[in-house]
């Protein structure tokens, strides 16, 4: 089966600068896929490429089999588009904007009640519905927002920053609603907050100054970048024969003890790739005959990774800059 | 063109669902209101070669230098300002049809508001009394001029509204295209008599058009010149639209 959004070799220069280097990413259909990096990185620029409202200035990309230049009106019928900062017509009303926006997608005129009807209801703005756009609170704007992106029962949603601005609780129900629309539909996201990502999506795109650095489950992006993670560990033990023990054992990569207060030593353990190795602690610990009163596995967030991925890629850029100034010299 | 009808609705909705639809509409009529009051005024003095509604056509280059900017300027500045523009053409429509709707809204409300003149006509008709009956032909073929014209000039407020997200800077833009087509034009007209380039000068001034239509000659030249004008207008005003796509 052809996936619902092929990118390949995509650029895209504005006057002088490159918003999108040679980007290649595919997504199949039905995953939700989270489009995750700092402002400015290329996510939003992305997006309106895909949706066909600017073209790319190289490179291939087909939404549903369709050439999004080439035939951008077929694309526009697939896509259900919510751009950055969500703009609305504010001088309508809830109902009128929908009824408005779902003759525009060339929803059938017997179907379109019916259709305003149901994604009013399914994004929870059925009450909201008399009352004018501009005199609404920002998470019901939003989801005013994802109605319209809903109208026309599209295969992809394509959601721009879907919950900046929004209080903690709105944040939570949108994140709510957007897990539920994957199970019927195709859904890219960006975002710059990691934990939604983590929360929302079941794979990764990490996109920074216009290229991708990684593309995978939230998962294996932890196992792959940070192995296992680190493990603290506090123990009533001697600080040398606990730190050389700890290090000693098979699954850990490095050791570091520290003295705590009262004879506890402190150890932060770090693990080497796909090991555990809490029962080796354990067990070393029972037969050197130290008590142990923590053992817990501080999991990498995506927010780790994140930043380890960004970092490492500004290093390596500030390195050939180095190069670059060192050969002029 | 199948998403016209849908747009255009929005279009008429929105200038009347703010103030900006009847503060025109207000402004015009007391304007025109007031013009109608003098030249009926004037006409009782004596009699005289002219009639209230040819002089009333003579006037219609007062209303519409504040009118047209008026009511073109937010069209397509706001919708870039406030960025509804990105919803707009990432829904099924093509750049020509939305802006086709936006000069067609535009025109439905010029059209409205100089219908609202037709109670002149009525009124002259009701205390003319039976010495001179109104002649309606003329009456109609001067309406039919300040539709053409008007169409032209909004077509231009569309395209200055196209050229920057500022509703004032389109506004001030379109008010000096059309200060310059209707004003300036004229004054050429009136400097250059004769010659080539004045025959040419008179050919296009919007004033003495209005004339022609006001006395009831409909000169198919200048229909055709016109609609052909506002097609190419507007043509001009898509291509700035679709300009983001090659920015």
């Amino acid at each position: 089966m052809q996936p619902m959004i092929k990118v390949e070799n995509l650029t895209k220069r504005y006057a002088g600068v490159t918003a999108l280097n040679g980007v290649s990413f595919e997504v199949g259909r039905g995953e939700i896929v989270g489009f995750l990096g700092p402002n400015g990185a290329g996510k939003s620029t992305t997006m309106k490429i895909l949706t066909g409202f600017i073209p790319a200035s190289a490179g291939q990309v087909t939404v549903a089999g369709c050439d999004v230049f080439e035939e951008s009106l077929e694309v526009r019928r697939h896509i259900g588009y919510m751009p950055e900062n969500n703009p609305l017509y504010v001088d309508m009303r809830v109902g009128e904007y929908l009824k408005f926006r779902a003759k525009l997608k060339g929803v059938a005129r017997s179907d379109r009640a019916e259709r305003v009807q149901e994604a009013m209801e399914r994004t929870g703005i059925a009450d909201v519905q008399k009352r004018v756009i501009g005199q609404l609170s920002k998470g019901y704007r939003q989801r005013v927002g994802l109605a319209d992106a809903l109208l026309h029962e599209p295969d992809l949603l394509i959601l721009d920053e879907p919950t900046i601005g929004l209080d903690p609780v709105q944040i939570r129900q949108v994140r709510e609603l957007i897990k539920e629309l994957g199970k019927q539909h195709t859904i890219l996201l960006s975002t710059h907050i990691l934990p939604e990502v983590e929360m929302t999506c079941n794979r990764v795109i990490i996109i920074h100054r216009g290229k991708i650095l990684a593309s995978d489950t939230p998962e294996n992006l932890r196992k792959t970048l940070r192995a296992g993670g680190v493990v603290n560990v506090e123990l009533r033990a001697p600080l040398e024969e606990a730190q050389s023990v700890l290090q000693a054992l098979p699954g850990v990569a490095a050791a570091t003890v520290t003295a705590g207060e009262d004879g506890l030593v402190h150890a932060a353990v770090e693990a080497k790739a796909d090991a555990d190795p809490r029962e080796e602690i354990y067990q070393a610990a029972v037969r050197s005959g130290w008590t142990l009163r923590e053992l817990t596995r501080s999991r990498t967030t995506l927010e780790d990774i994140f930043v380890q991925v960004t970092s490492e890629e500004d290093e390596a850029e500030e390195d050939r800059r180095d190069e670059r100034r060192s050969v002029l010299r | 063109m199948r998403n016209v009808p849908t747009l255009l609705r929005r279009e008429m909705n929105a200038y009347f669902a703010s103030v900006l639809g009847y503060v025109v509409l207000v402004f015009f009529l007391l304007v025109m209101g007031v013009t109608f009051a003098v030249i009926v005024q004037y006409l009782t003095r004596g009699p005289t070669q002219m009639t209230a509604m040819r002089i009333m056509f003579s006037m219609f280059w007062l209303p519409s230098m504040v009118v047209v900017p008026l009511i073109t300027m937010r069209l397509l500045a706001e919708e870039k300002r406030a960025g509804t523009i990105e919803m707009l053409m990432t829904a099924p429509v093509t750049d020509f049809e939305v802006v086709v709707a936006k000069w067609l809204g535009a025109v439905v409300l010029y059209s409205l508001m100089w219908g609202a003149t037709a109670v002149y006509v009525l009124i002259l008709k009701k205390f003319s009394g039976g010495t001179a009956s109104l002649d309606l032909g003329p009456i109609a073929s001067g309406y039919l001029g300040v539709l053409l014209i008007g169409q032209f000039l909004i077509a231009v407020g569309v395209l200055t509204s196209s050229l920057t997200k500022n509703q004032v800077a389109a506004g001030v833009m379109s008010f000096a295209m059309v200060f310059a087509f209707l004003l300036v034009l004229n004054w050429m007209d009136y400097l250059l008599q004769g010659g080539a380039m004045g025959k040419l000068i008179k050919s296009l001034s919007a004033f003495d058009q209005m004339e022609e239509f006001a006395r009831g000659i409909v000169d198919l030249r200048t229909v055709v010149l016109y609609l052909s004008a506002s097609f190419w207008v507007l043509f001009v005003a898509t291509r700035v639209v679709e300009s983001r796509k090659w920015r």
